[in-house]
């Protein structure tokens, strides 16, 4: 196969997304993936300029496209604003994947209410506000697609992580609601559940608690930031049409029940 | 002249997004409360106007389609910014 057919049966060729949380992590490795896979992105950040600017030389450097955008998905206009932005540089919009994530991980003893409402606000409000400000534009369309990155912690709980297993266990309950709601408009949406993901997350626990995660996971590794991406990748793209309203765990076998 | 073409279009649009006979929906009636439809199609209708005229209506404007002639005003005055 010449690279010319590699490049035409790219799985995302020409469609134009957002993912949000894009500078590191997961959100680095989705943004990468998808645009390797010919999609055009559009990323937001908070913090990370040196990463968001590295980033969008990297796919400059590829011949790709890319958009990164300043600013904090807990705030709706803002979200607003940026998808406004997006449709006007790209001229319309596809997907949204919404990664944007924080932890204030502690005992829950401890928690304060800020703990509680800053990784509710950013996670769980973030995910509604980036949704509610695309889905009007998927809805004319009548096509769409969403996929919200949730977490093993939403599915199971883990203990000190109170706030965030609540987070990310709302993203699913609005993963599944907002699927049915939209799929008469053929509008997909689904949720990604990583399990332990070798990212700066996961860098700031204790050797002791990381080796004992380690070992409870079936595969015997953590996964990698790609692993992830990569079942992103499936969703957004034609392979996953007749899938909605799931959450697929990429955890290694962590968690093989319902 | 112009008025009443836009309104025969707009009518047949709404028409066909709601599923009723053009002589089952008053000009001046609520299309939610009165007529039956719903927001979801309401937004169709908008997404319909947006096609045909080649226009764009911002999403806040949805709460004031309230009723066909409400419709038509604003689609004229639409037409009117894009002259």
């Amino acid at each position: 196969m010449s690279c010319q057919n590699m490049k035409n049966d790219r799985l995302l060729k020409d469609r134009v997304g957002i993912v949000s949380g894009g500078a590191r992590g997961i959100g680095r490795a989705i943004v990468r993936e998808l645009v390797a896979e010919g999609a055009k992105v559009a990323f937001t950040y908070v913090k990370s300029d040196s990463e968001a600017k590295k980033l969008l030389q990297e796919v400059a450097d590829a011949g790709s496209e890319a958009l990164s955008f300043k600013g904090d998905v807990r705030d709706y206009d803002t979200c607003r604003d940026f998808v406004e932005q997006v449709k006007a540089y790209f001229g319309g919009l596809d997907f949204l994947v919404s990664n944007a994530g924080i932890t204030r991980d502690k005992a829950f003893m401890t928690m304060e209410k800020k703990d509680w409402k800053d990784v509710l606000d950013v996670n769980l409000t973030g995910c509604f506000n980036m949704a509610r400000s695309c889905i009007v534009t998927f809805l004319k369309q009548k096509k769409g697609n969403i996929v919200n990155i949730s977490s093993i912690s939403g599915i199971s709980g883990i203990a000190r992580q109170v706030n965030y297993s609540a987070s990310k266990a709302g993203i699913i309950g609005l993963t599944r609601a907002l699927a049915q709601e939209v799929a008469p408009y053929n509008i997909r949406v689904n949720c990604v559940a990583p399990g332990f993901i070798e990212t700066d997350m996961l860098s700031i626990l204790k050797k002791e608690l990381k080796d004992k995660f380690r070992r409870a996971v079936p595969l015997g590794r953590f996964g990698n930031p790609k692993d992830i991406a990569k079942a992103v990748l499936f969703l957004l793209s034609e392979q996953s049409n007749y899938i909605t309203g799931q959450v697929i765990k990429v955890d290694g076998g962590l968690h093989t029940s319902n | 002249m112009a008025r009443s073409s836009v309104q025969d279009e707009v009518l047949e649009i709404v028409s066909t997004v709601i599923e009723k006979d053009k002589g089952d929906i008053p000009l001046d009636a609520h299309l939610i409360q009165d007529v039956g439809a719903d927001s979801m199609m309401a937004l169709e209708i908008l997404a319909a106007l947006e096609k045909k005229y080649r226009i764009a209506i911002p999403e806040e404007k949805l709460k004031e389609m309230a009723t066909v002639n409400k419709i038509i005003q604003m689609v004229e005055a639409a037409k009117k910014r894009g002259k």
